[in-house]
């Protein structure tokens, strides 16, 4: 089938085939995350328990939420997971590439083996620090008694302060590799005449970094930034593998929550108010990071 | 400037490097080398704490155990069966749309380049529990199905971009030549892009497999059934209320992760390219 004329410039040349080809796309876009998306949030407007139909309520879950005790340290809990691990990530991600760039032998391999945490199975590297964290055969433990710094196993899991930090950091090793690799690609992309220059003008390797590597790094931080922070902001298995969210709510985050409410209590709308709750800080850096990503 | 001197002169700088990077891998590799002790460690010494970096005696029965005395067999053939599924979902879907996105002009192409990434960045937490509302409606849950349906929403933009890299890397003229001498647009594609472009499958095709393999929280909740579980989630299922059987826990840990690190040997320098090449220019 041919189109003509205006229309066909309208639509593009080849915008036959060219639908052809990108409806398999668009069965996915449409199906699995539209219409699931859309219908969240049509179910979080209404009051629906399992197995009963869904009756519409208006905000009334959000409202609820806003009061409600274990919600409000939920986001507080999230707010220092996604904040204090983002933060960390992004310094040993510099430092990973730093070193990385000093032209080392073996270069690939070593960004291989440092990458590892980062493509692992989630419940691999979850249980295995759990297993590490263990308090009374856990190596770490072990390891301090042995060289003599504490005297009594430290409850790395079951304090909640102590648990809080102990989740955290098994999300910075995880996700620190994404960063030293993500800045390690921008620091190749410098061109090395700048340092040259900057080396005949006599300048110290600190004012080196900080005029040069950090503003031709700047695009690649960003959005290395701010895509771990919706990353991690919605992490799920970690904190749901090492603590399901406790003790007594300690380490509650968004995902987990909404998890719990949904699958261990049934209120499926309350459920989906949690986590749509974030979705104007989501959209933010959605349209962020989209306007990074398409600026060449 | 003096203490630079003295940074050189004793080449105090490689060494600082050297350091770290070691530090930094002894970091990262402690987790798997505690997993890899504790899968050859024997029930005794286990509880007994004693020389606890290395397995004395060195036992296989926790690998032994795991295949004869649990359903880790089931987990790993639903592993295989759901992430090949999803892979040839996503190359199919990313192939095809990846070549129309850089080589066909057409209404709404920069519309859907936009809807993929905005569907790379939309977190699975908060579609979960409608697409379990949906999938329930349509009789998929606790079906292998519904996690080979769902996992290619991960990979299809990772997958879409990093072959849009290698589409857009054929000379045009190639392609040109052969619609002269009167081959449809489908024909170039099959015949002359696709086989140009077999590297780049290869990685968004790993990419999806790995992808599909770690997931955890759809296949915590599509999948209910013990015997359909995916790996990820059914080695939970060797906790026992509070009971940890660490060893077998790690046992299968190891063998959960080895197709993960073989497959990545091989993807790892498209791994960033893809992320920052295609999306920068998506």
């Amino acid at each position: 089938m041919k189109l003509r004329g205006g229309l066909r410039r309208f639509l593009g040349r080849d915008s036959m085939i060219g639908f052809l080809f990108v409806i398999p796309i668009l069965i996915f876009i449409l199906g699995l995350i539209a219409y699931p998306f859309l219908y969240g949030i049509y179910l979080s407007l209404c009051t629906k328990f399992v197995g009963y139909p869904s009756k519409f309520c208006g905000l009334d879950n959000y409202v609820k939420l806003f009061y409600d005790g274990f919600f409000r340290r939920t986001v507080w809990n999230t707010i220092v997971y996604t904040s204090s691990a983002v933060i960390f990530k992004l310094i040993l991600g510099m430092i990973m590439a730093l070193i990385l760039n000093e032209k080392l032998r073996a270069m690939n391999f070593h960004r291989g083996v440092l990458l590892l945490p980062w493509i692992a199975p989630y419940v691999v590297t979850s249980l295995a620090w759990l297993w590490m964290y263990d308090a009374l055969r856990g190596i770490i433990n072990l390891g301090l008694i042995e060289m003599g710094i504490i005297r009594i196993p430290i409850p790395w899991l079951s304090h909640p302060q102590l648990a809080m930090f102990s989740v955290t950091s098994v999300n910075i090793w995880r996700g620190f590799p994404f960063f030293g690799a993500m800045i390690l690609a921008g620091l190749q992309n410098i061109p090395r005449t700048l340092y040259e220059a900057a080396e005949v003008d006599g300048a110290t390797p600190f004012r080196k970094f900080i005029y040069i590597t950090l503003p031709g790094l700047k695009h690649v931080i960003i959005v290395a930034t701010l895509l771990s922070t919706i990353w991690t902001f919605n992490d799920f298995a970690n904190v749901f593998i090492m603590t399901r969210g406790g003790p007594g709510g300690a380490t509650q985050i968004f995902a987990t929550l909404s998890y719990e409410i949904g699958f261990g209590g049934l209120r499926w709308s309350e459920a989906i108010a949690v986590s749509l709750y974030p979705l104007p800080f989501f959209g933010i850096i959605i349209i962020l990071l989209s306007r990074y990503l398409r600026r060449e | 400037m003096e203490y630079q001197r003295v940074f050189k002169k004793w080449g105090l700088k490689k060494w600082l490097i050297a350091l770290l990077l070691f530090l930094f891998i002894i970091l990262v590799l402690l987790p798997f080398y505690w997993m890899a002790c504790t899968s050859f460690k024997g029930f005794d010494q286990l509880y007994g704490n004693e020389s606890p970096l290395i397995p004395r005696p060195w036992v296989l029965t926790n690998y032994i155990e795991l295949f004869q005395k649990t359903e880790f067999i089931y987990w790993f053939r639903n592993s295989v069966i759901v992430s090949l599924g999803a892979t040839l979902i996503s190359l199919g879907a990313g192939c095809l749309g990846g070549y129309a996105l850089t080589r066909l002009k057409f209404f709404g192409s920069s519309t859907i380049s936009s809807s993929i990434l905005i569907t790379y960045l939309v977190p699975p937490a908060i579609l979960f529990i409608p697409l379990y509302v949906i999938l329930r409606s349509l009789k998929m849950i606790n079906s292998l199905w519904a996690l080979i349906i769902t996992y290619p929403t991960f990979s299809i933009p990772f997958s879409t971009w990093l072959l849009m890299g290698f589409f857009k890397s054929i000379p045009k003229e190639l392609e040109e030549s052969a619609l002269i001498d009167g081959a449809s647009r489908f024909k170039v594609f099959l015949y002359i892009v696709l086989p140009l472009c077999a590297p780049g499958i290869l990685a968004a095709g790993l990419n999806a497999f790995i992808l599909a393999w770690n997931e955890f929280l759809y296949a915590l909740i599509f999948i209910q059934d013990v015997k359909l579980k995916t790996l990820s989630v059914g080695i939970q299922e060797l906790i026992l209320g509070d009971v940890y059987l660490w060893q077998q826990l790690m046992a299968a840990s190891v063998i959960t992760t080895i197709p993960v690190v073989m497959f990545f040997v091989y993807l790892q320098k498209y791994m960033i390219e893809g992320l920052m090449v295609g999306a920068v220019k998506g």
